[in-house]
């Protein structure tokens, strides 16, 4: 210890007692060690007001998109479009006439 | 750490841990809280006590010291810890018992010298074991525990001039 070199000092301060830890806090340390399948269904956390802002926006945010997802009636199918303006006939028309190899039979 | 020795630290340290921060705080609800959180963290946590580091009471002091001055920045942000110029002046005894002045000045003394006092004087510690629980350099605990004493006997002068010493007030 640093020499203290005024023992009045020292008797005087010593004047000063505090008193012994109370029984209660026993229970708040050796009882408040808690296994984590004891805190996952019991424990609680803080959560910065700013952060549970933000994750409650998000939350609503993500809610809306998918009742509105939910809610919209389903797309038809899309029915192809036939267009004959640039249709060309064919100039000349060559018939072949293929026959089966059992037509002569 | 196993549940039988985290019980035997808790009885082994729980009395200078929770004299430590009753003298710090002046509130016995805050001491019990705060000893409540020091050992908290060391079951949660017990690898952060390092042995080749210092004794566990050094490394338990330190922590609930730092959980006190946590506490002790929010409640007043703008006050410096240790505020070298601090001059102490004559407490006033009327009407109070001498062991309530006592620790009226201690609590007026920056937080700082506060805990070197209180670590010195109290707990009987070393300087080397002051600067380990407190991680200040030996030669600021030395500086901080005489300025403590001085602001101390000046605070005290009327009870000390009773002891039979007499204290200047300049």
């Amino acid at each position: 210890m640093e020499p203290n070199d005024d023992p009045q000092l020292r008797k005087v301060l010593r004047e000063w007692q505090v008193p012994d830890a109370p029984p209660s806090l026993d229970a708040r340390v050796l009882g408040g060690r808690r296994s984590w399948l004891r805190f996952l269904l019991t424990g609680q956390i803080r959560v910065p007001v700013p952060v549970g802002l933000a994750v409650a926006a998000a939350l609503i945010a993500m809610s809306m998109s998918l009742a509105r997802e939910h809610g919209r009636p389903p797309a038809e199918p899309v029915r192809p479009v036939f267009n004959l303006k640039d249709f060309q006939p064919v100039a000349h028309i060559q018939v072949r006439v293929i026959r089966s190899q059992y037509a002569a039979e | 750490m196993t549940d039988p020795d985290f019980q035997s630290a808790y009885h082994r340290h729980k009395e200078v841990i929770y004299r430590f921060a009753c003298r710090m705080t002046g509130s016995a609800a805050t001491a019990e809280d705060v000893t409540q959180e020091c050992f908290l963290a060391l079951w949660r946590n017990p690898r952060a006590y390092q042995p080749s580091r210092g004794a566990l009471r050094a490394f338990l002091l330190g922590m609930v010291r730092k959980l006190i001055l946590k506490r002790w920045r929010a409640e007043r942000p703008h006050e410096p810890l240790e505020d070298e110029s601090s001059i102490c002046g004559p407490l006033d005894l009327v009407g109070e018992e001498r062991a309530e002045t006592v620790a009226r000045a201690v609590r007026m003394l920056p937080p700082l010298q506060r805990e070197a006092v209180i670590l010195a004087e109290y707990e009987e510690m070393s300087l080397e074991e002051i600067s380990s629980a407190t991680g200040s350099e030996l030669a600021a605990v030395k500086s901080r525990l005489h300025r403590g004493r001085h602001n101390l006997r000046r605070m005290l002068a009327p009870l000390l001039e009773t002891e039979g010493t007499t204290y200047g007030t300049k």
